[in-house]
């Protein structure tokens, strides 16, 4: 803060004489402002403490997640520290002390000195002991000074929690108690971290990584990292299907019926939504709703404007699925229907739904898996998914890894559902060639088969000699008429 | 744009006939035609008046006139093409008439609503070519469905009445089967008790076996003629089973080119046949 105001001061002096007087006054009161300003400042951090003492600038942690952003406990990550040396103060040795379950034991640090923008050769002796760590300047650091600290392989608590590190100096009046650092936050170490750390140890996982195809798409650590970080974006990609799926269901079999109606305007509405949108890209269709709808004032959670343009999307493709589905069934199911006196509504529900449900079952689920996929478009405008996760750590790692988890991610779902369609469409069509599994009894074989012909035939004998029609006992008894 | 229609003939049929004048008309023209046991004062159970049916420009019912008696056995015989299916199929509406008349208890059905054709239909079973059972149900659901459904049986009940017709056409080792796991016969046989289940008045059949291995015939005829003997079931067949007509008909009906050709009883149509055409057919099938 200090820095900044002085280069501006000496940029307001730069100006110089040749300035108007309206000018001069403007800038005088600039510079009362930022002196005011600077002493506001000096206030702030120096108040608590007495004067002439070091001020704490910034502390921070580097994150050491794989993949992520946070600081875990328990493993080495690398600690800067900031301070400043106040005017009449030099600074001597600076102690820091690392809160209970941390260690800056195995640490090595960094000395940085700036006066203003200068750096200053520092000679320094840090010595790392348990939970502190000592450093001794050999010449006093004098006023003004920027000190940072890099301490490389220091580790924090393993538990939750914001820690302050905290500790002692020597300036040339003795030994002062630091002020305490912003607090850094800390997270425990998690199962995967630990199965991280556990890889880097094996030397097999070394000999596969130095393999550059190995490292680069199968990089152990990051796959295990990944899989725990995707994971939301893949809950959120089967949210998202899940939840638009059978609305998907419904307005495709409501524009199935529409194409399928006796009234032209009706059919015209159908066909026209189902060929706009089989005919134009999903993608082009995200574009239009993410950024179309906004542009109106329309402000849509984009988790639910996604379902909604899946669900329209995928409507407009079922919709077709089901008008063929109902159509390929005979018209003679609909005459045995009505031979039973089942009226039109009646007949689709309990008669040409069914049997479609089971047509149509192969190519919905081929649909679904598409949609499933179609799903990884919508990072493109900025719904957190599956893809956009894989997108953003691979950024972070600098390894195709993610994407090869993602892969996986969506192979989970995708390849039992293919191996599903496989099993369903043989069944089909085993049962209409008549070869399906049957109720009790068993299997009927060629044996049955021979046996009911042998049975006909002996009938077909018995009759032929009696040569009289109906030696059958009478199963029939007069049945029983209402109302007769 | 206009979409082309196709012009429909028109035919100019009367009215139909009163109830009691149609009853004692038929009377008149059928007692000599059929072994039905005619009772006093006895309406026809359906009664078809200058049916005239269009398919384009083929006219395949030229004003046939048919009444049918409950409890009557009719079996219609004919070469293909003569409209026999044609006729069977207006009577519950499946095709619709282009003239004339159909009435089932003197209700006209004929230009009736939808409902009230439904209503009419409950108590038209039908039997199929094709069979046409419903393949994503068993055998048992296949008869339940309709009681169900559309008499609004009880489940318990309905599952009774298919038990009971199941067996009585030799399935009840078969009630749990698909429809695709069974022989053609047996299907047909599912089909009978589907239509018996639902108690109509009156059963059609379309030509229920030509669809069957010959092998497989005899079965599905044996349930009709039990059928037909025992239950007082009223039954209009369609059908090229010369033998079947011989045994189980009241009354042969013989059509040809759309009409009605020559009528009676087995004897009368088999062993004496009046028409020309009526001799030819049977000498051909017979041959």
């Amino acid at each position: 803060m200090n820095a900044r105001e002085t280069s501006r001061v000496t940029r307001l002096r730069a100006a110089g004489p040749g300035a108007t007087a309206k000018a001069r006054v403007k800038r005088y009161a600039l510079l009362v402002c930022a002196f005011a300003l600077g002493v506001i400042g000096l206030l702030a951090v120096v108040a608590p403490t007495p004067a002439q003492a070091l001020t704490v600038s910034s502390t921070t942690a580097r994150p050491n997640e794989d993949g992520g952003d946070h600081v875990i406990g328990g493993l080495p990550t690398r600690l800067t520290w900031e301070g400043r040396v106040e005017a009449g103060e030099e600074l001597e040795s600076i102690t820091l002390t690392m809160p209970e379950g941390g260690t800056f034991e195995g640490s090595s640090t960094r000395v940085t000195v700036l006066d203003g923008l200068n750096r200053q050769d520092v000679a320094a002796v840090a010595t790392p002991d348990g939970t502190t760590l000592a450093i001794v300047f050999d010449e006093p650091i004098p006023e003004d000074s920027l000190v940072r600290l890099e301490v490389t392989g220091v580790a924090f608590p393993n538990a939750d929690g914001d820690y302050v590190i905290e500790g002692t100096y020597e300036n040339q009046l003795g030994e002062q108690v630091l002020p305490s650092s912003p607090a850094i936050s800390v997270i425990a170490n998690t199962p995967v971290q630990g199965l991280v750390n556990w890889l880097d140890q094996q030397p097999w996982v070394e000999a596969w990584n130095s393999n550059p195809f190995l490292s680069m798409f199968f990089k152990p650590q990051i796959l295990v990292s990944s899989f725990a970080a995707l994971f939301p974006g893949w809950l959120v990609c089967l949210a998202i299907v899940l939840v638009a799926y059978p609305f998907a269901i419904l307005f495709g079999l409501c524009f199935a019926f529409m194409k399928m109606s006796r009234f032209i305007v009706v059919r015209a509405i159908a066909v026209t939504y189902i060929n706009i949108l089989r005919g134009t890209p999903l993608f082009l269709q995200i574009y239009i709703a993410f950024f179309g709808l906004p542009m109106l004032g329309i402000q849509i959670n984009v988790y639910i404007l996604g379902c909604a343009v899946m669900a329209i999307n995928s409507s407009a493709y079922l919709a077709e699925i089901f008008r063929a589905g109902i159509q390929s069934i005979p018209v003679g199911q609909y005459e045995a229907a009505a031979s039973l006196g089942m009226g039109h509504m009646r007949t689709m529900i309990s008669i040409i739904l069914p049997q479609t449900v089971r047509r149509v079952l192969p190519t919905v689920t081929s649909d679904f898996i598409t949609s499933y996929k179609d799903t990884s478009l919508l990072s493109s405008v900025g719904v957190m998914e599956l893809m956009m996760y894989a997108k953003n750590m691979t950024a972070i790692t600098g390894n195709i890894t993610p994407y090869m988890t993602a892969a996986i991610f969506y192979l989970i779902v995708t390849l039992p559902l293919i191996k599903a369609i496989t099993v369903v469409e043989r069944r089909i069509a085993r049962s209409e060639s008549g070869q399906g599994p049957r109720p009790k009894g068993g299997e009927l074989t060629e044996e049955d088969l021979q046996l009911d012909l042998a049975q006909d035939a002996l009938a077909q004998a018995a009759h032929a000699e009696a040569d009289e029609p109906a030696a059958l006992e009478p199963a029939y008894l007069p049945l029983a008429r209402e109302g007769a | 744009m206009a979409r082309r229609r196709h012009a429909q003939p028109h035919f100019d049929v009367p009215p139909a006939l009163p109830a009691d004048e149609a009853a004692s008309l038929a009377y008149e023209h059928d007692k000599d035609l059929s072994t039905h046991a005619f009772k006093e004062g006895e309406h026809p159970l359906v009664r078809i008046e200058h049916l005239n049916k269009t398919f384009d420009d083929n006219q395949v019912l030229k004003d046939v006139n048919l009444n049918v008696w409950r409890e009557e056995i009719v079996v219609v015989l004919g070469p293909s093409g003569s409209g026999k299916s044609t006729m069977l199929r207006c009577i519950n509406m499946l095709e619709t008439p282009t003239a004339g008349h159909i009435l089932i208890e003197d209700d006209e059905i004929t230009g009736t609503t939808k409902a009230n054709l439904n209503e009419h239909r409950k108590r038209i079973g039908m039997v199929f070519q094709n069979f046409n059972l419903f393949p994503h149900l068993s055998a048992k659901e296949n008869v339940m469905v309709g009681q169900t459904k559309v008499l609004k049986r009880s489940k318990a009940e309905a599952e009774a009445e298919a038990v009971k017709q199941l067996t009585a056409v030799g399935l009840a080792d078969r009630m749990d089967f698909m429809p695709s796991q069974l022989s053609g016969g047996q299907q047909q046989r599912v089909a009978i008790a589907r239509a018996v289940a639902m108690h109509p008045d009156v059963i059609l059949f379309d030509e229920p076996t030509s669809a069957l291995d010959p092998e497989l015939v005899r079965g599905v005829l044996d349930v009709m003629r039990d059928l037909a003997l025992n239950s007082g079931m009223t039954m209009i067949v369609v059908t090229h089973e010369m033998g079947f007509a011989r045994d189980v008909a009241d009354r042969v009906v013989f059509m040809e080119g759309g009409v009605v050709v020559e009528e009676g009883t087995p004897e009368q149509v088999f062993d004496h046949p009046q028409n020309e055409r009526t001799r030819a057919f049977l000498g051909n099938i017979t041959d």
